[in-house]
């Protein structure tokens, strides 16, 4: 009876941590999905803008011993600046309905930021400054780490911010004109690529956060995590249903705390096999994800 | 000279990886489950001739059925995703092979060796062309006989009512099923042949390479597969040869004084290609470009 | 022929098409006009297959049509073309017909290899009747994107006959054709029926709906208003008021 609470225990904390974790995974997944749902294309990339500007942080923080705050945004701004880059070098100048093209040039914009960054490092992981790692809150069997209850905070208030500026401010308010009939938004005199370009730096801002965020949260920074953080995302961003944020949160939560509790089963090596079998599994069953809006337009 | 032949190898297989992808292509399905098929293709064959002792012909023919059954079941669920999410599904196909094989252990002691996959470490001693005493001559043969015969085939499809039916549904399925066409069976069978050439060119792969690691299968590979024809274009197979041969030849072994930097210039080419030329380097437009430009080149030889 | 028993469709909260009741009898000419809006392309969709209808039966030739997907109603004998062209455009004016032989009859008749593999004598002779019937005798090996307006309809007309219908649905073949090629596209659909093709025609274009149909059903917000000859619906007091409107256009 003793082993089956501490196994019970062992696992409702897994998910827990998996949980606040996964807080991460939907800030990505929101990215993801801004964008898709702003041009109803995918920015391969993102993840790698989101994890070079925790670089650019880290590079801040050694060199000039930056505090916590200053590393959150300085990460926020040089993903939000490299957002912006790409699309200009992967979406600006392709043609509107050329998806498949934007979706190349996006991949290379993968490549490439990962090799500059596989230079600028020399391959090495790289130590980041935990936050709170000394905090640890237990709760009877419990025990809840700062450190990612720091980063589920931070979580909330990015996403708090973000839905206010969609829903409450006219930039909002033409980012989701432009996602729903962008000719007519043109025809009313909303620059479409001004727009896009400033959804981009918006989700490069938020993805500069996740960055910073799973860089705080895992203690190391590595070339090694960019392109499982892009499939996640994307797994994210699918299970959630292409376009919708509530969606990515969701999903992200709960792929934080599955991924989790696969992990104590099974172990690390085979841990990412499964994310991607629960892809499979959403895409048999609901193709539209949880909340997706289904693309009507030809 | 072995170091041109190996090249030429490289050209060879990744030429069949990029038509798995064309085939896909065509159907307007863009796949990047072309590696994780190729990794499959590649793994079966080498387990058929290291640990089972099978001869080279059989195990690829074996790989290829193999390969070709995977690509088939994979064929049904992708219907029912369209476009952009396809790709995300195919991505993620393809990590979970190369994680499956991260996983996969299954050796052996012969003649006192252990032999066979090893999970993390990888799957080495594949030396079938060695142990037969294959020389490299005959393996580049063996390799460009079978890119040959596959271009051969696709290229002799598509003059057939089978190619217009094939991209009749890339250009747009409502319109084809309304007149008419079984989509599901374009698409399904499509996947299957795609899978099988994959399955050809990994079998291949594996036992010129000798050796199998999973970081041989990743999204790079996969990209790589997909690069082929969107440079090529779909207009007909040559354009994806010559593709591989720019991608590889010229890239990955022309700039080999760039050492580290070429990935960075693959991707930074990737992204000028695609603005330049987003419809491939040969699309139609080019393809009738070099026609005109070609007749008017005769035309004043002849005068 | 066909029978479409109180057919619906919503989309979200419009109904598209509302309770409508048709019947076609084989052999005829039947005309279905009405506003924008009304819901004729929608009908056009739901007999072809295109989506499923939220309530009502569509039988032809005593079979329902229901859940059989486009290309399965294309084999039981139903074709239809699009208002907004869509031929395939990077296909040549020939392939468009070759790969449109979809027809039970092509299928039993030419065998694995012919239908799949060769341009066999008889199916190059068919397709080139048709290519003669369109106008389009010298225009095979044309890519279809690279065609006139006008020959763009006639190819999609052309398209939609290779399958071999016994119902064809028309969905505004006049829209945009000039006085001339209107009457041309009369001839060739009176060719058509003489074949042994019931014809459904969806037009705006009244000399070419009044002049060549044998009834006309009148749609307005999604519902049958009126149906009978040409005549009476001309002079129907309802059906003015609803579409021809206040100046006697035509």
């Amino acid at each position: 009876m003793d082993d089956f609470w501490f196994e019970f225990v062992e696992i409702t904390q897994s998910i827990g941590d998996g949980f606040l974790f996964g807080s991460t995974y939907a800030l990505i997944g929101i990215g993801f999905t801004l964008i898709f749902g702003a041009m109803g294309k995918l920015n391969v990339a993102y993840a790698a803008t989101a994890m070079a500007g925790a670089y650019s942080s880290l590079a801040i923080y050694i060199l000039f011993d930056a505090s916590l705050v200053i590393i959150f945004i300085v990460s926020a701004i040089c993903a939000a600046i490299l957002g912006y880059l790409v699309y200009l070098a992967c979406f600006r100048f392709i043609p509107v309905h050329n998806h498949l093209a934007a979706l190349m040039a996006s991949v290379g914009g993968l490549f490439f930021i990962d090799e500059v960054i596989v230079h600028a490092t020399r391959g090495s992981p790289l130590n980041f400054p935990s936050m709170f790692s000394e905090a640890y809150f237990e709760v009877g069997p419990y025990g809840i780490r700062g450190d990612l209850l720091f980063v589920f905070f931070i979580g909330l208030i990015s996403t708090g911010v973000l839905l206010y500026v969609l829903f409450r401010t006219r930039l909002g308010l033409a980012t989701r004109a432009v996602a729903q009939q962008d000719v007519a938004a043109r025809l009313c005199g909303m620059g479409i690529h001004s727009t896009n370009s400033t959804t981009f730096a918006v989700a490069g801002l938020l993805g500069g956060i996740a960055g910073a965020m799973t860089a705080a949260a895992v203690g190391i920074l590595s070339p090694v995590m960019m392109l499982p953080l892009t499939i996640k995302g994307l797994i994210v961003t699918v299970i959630g249903g292409l376009g919708s944020i509530p969606g990515a949160i969701i999903a992200g939560l709960f792929v934080g705390s599955f991924e989790n509790v696969v992990m104590y089963f099974r172990g690390i090596d085979e841990r990412d096999m499964y994310v991607v079998a629960l892809l499979f599994i959403f895409l048999v069953f609901r193709p539209n994800g949880l909340f997706g809006k289904t693309i009507t337009r030809d | 000279m072995d170091y041109y032949l190996n090249l030429i190898n490289t050209i060879g297989i990744h030429t069949l990886l990029g038509l798995s992808a064309y085939i896909l292509l065509l159907t307007g399905q863009l796949s990047l489950a072309q590696a994780g098929f190729f990794a499959v293709g590649a793994y079966t064959a080498a387990v058929l001739t290291v640990i089972l002792g099978w001869a080279i012909l059989p195990a690829i023919g074996l790989a290829m059925l193999i390969t070709g059954l995977l690509a088939f079941l994979v064929g049904f669920p992708a219907l029912r995703v369209r476009g952009l999410m396809l790709v995300v599904a195919t991505l993620a196909f393809g990590e979970f092979v190369r994680m499956f094989f991260y996983n996969f252990r299954w050796r052996v002691i012969q003649d006192g060796v252990e032999v066979g996959p090893d999970g993390t470490m990888g799957f080495s001693e594949i030396r079938y062309f060695a142990e037969h005493g294959w020389t490299s001559w005959e393996v580049t043969s063996l390799i460009w006989v079978f890119v040959i015969m596959v271009m051969a085939i696709i290229w002799w499809a598509d003059q057939t009512r089978s190619g217009a039916v094939l991209r009749a549904v890339g250009e747009d399925e409502l319109a084809a099923g309304t007149v008419g066409i079984d989509v599901t069976v374009v698409k399904v069978a499509a996947m299957t042949a795609g899978g099988v050439i994959a399955g050809l060119a990994g079998s291949l792969y594996a036992h010129q390479i000798t050796m199998l690691d999973h970081h041989a299968f990743t999204v790079l590979l996969a990209t790589f597969a997909i690069a082929y024809p969107i440079l090529g274009g779909v207009s007909n197979v040559f354009g994806t040869l010559v593709a591989v041969i720019f991608i590889q030849g010229l890239l990955v072994e022309g700039l080999r004084f760039l050492g580290d930097w070429r990935m960075l210039l693959f991707g930074a080419l990737i992204i000028v290609v695609m603005n330049v030329k987003p419809r491939g380097l040969f699309d139609s437009q080019t393809l009738r470009w070099m026609k005109n430009v070609l007749r008017l080149r005769l035309s004043r030889r002849l005068s | 022929m066909l029978e479409v028993k109180s057919l619906s469709k919503n989309f979200g909260g419009v109904k598209a098409v509302w309770k409508l009741d048709l019947a076609v009898n084989a052999g005829d000419i039947f005309g279905v006009i009405g506003p924008n809006g009304s819901g004729k392309s929608t009908l056009v969709n739901l007999i072809s297959g295109v989506f499923p209808a939220t309530a009502g039966e569509i039988h032809f030739q005593g079979h329902s049509l229901s859940n059989l997907s486009p290309h399965a109603r294309v084999k039981a004998g139903v074709a239809r073309t699009f208002q907004n062209i869509r031929l395939f455009p990077g296909l040549t004016v020939w392939q468009n017909l070759w790969v449109a032989r979809n027809s039970t009859e092509d299928t039993r008749a030419e065998g694995i290899s012919y239908r799949w593999f060769r341009k066999s004598g008889p199916v190059k002779n068919e397709i080139d009747d048709m290519l003669e019937f369109s106008g389009l005798a010298d225009k095979g090996d044309e890519l279809a994107s690279n065609l006139a307006f006008g020959e763009q309809r006639r190819l999609e007309l052309a398209r939609a006959a290779a399958t071999k219908p016994r119902l064809l649905l028309l969905d505004e073949p006049a829209a945009g054709m000039n006085q001339e090629e209107v009457r041309d596209l009369d001839k060739r659909i009176r060719q058509l029926r003489q074949q042994g093709m019931t014809i459904i025609l969806i037009e705006h274009v009244m000399e070419l709906v009044m002049g060549i149909t044998d009834r006309i059903a009148v749609l307005n917000f999604g519902s049958k208003i009126a149906e009978g000859e040409p005549a009476a619906i001309r002079e129907n007091k309802s059906v003015q008021e609803a579409y021809l409107g206040q100046s006697e256009g035509s």
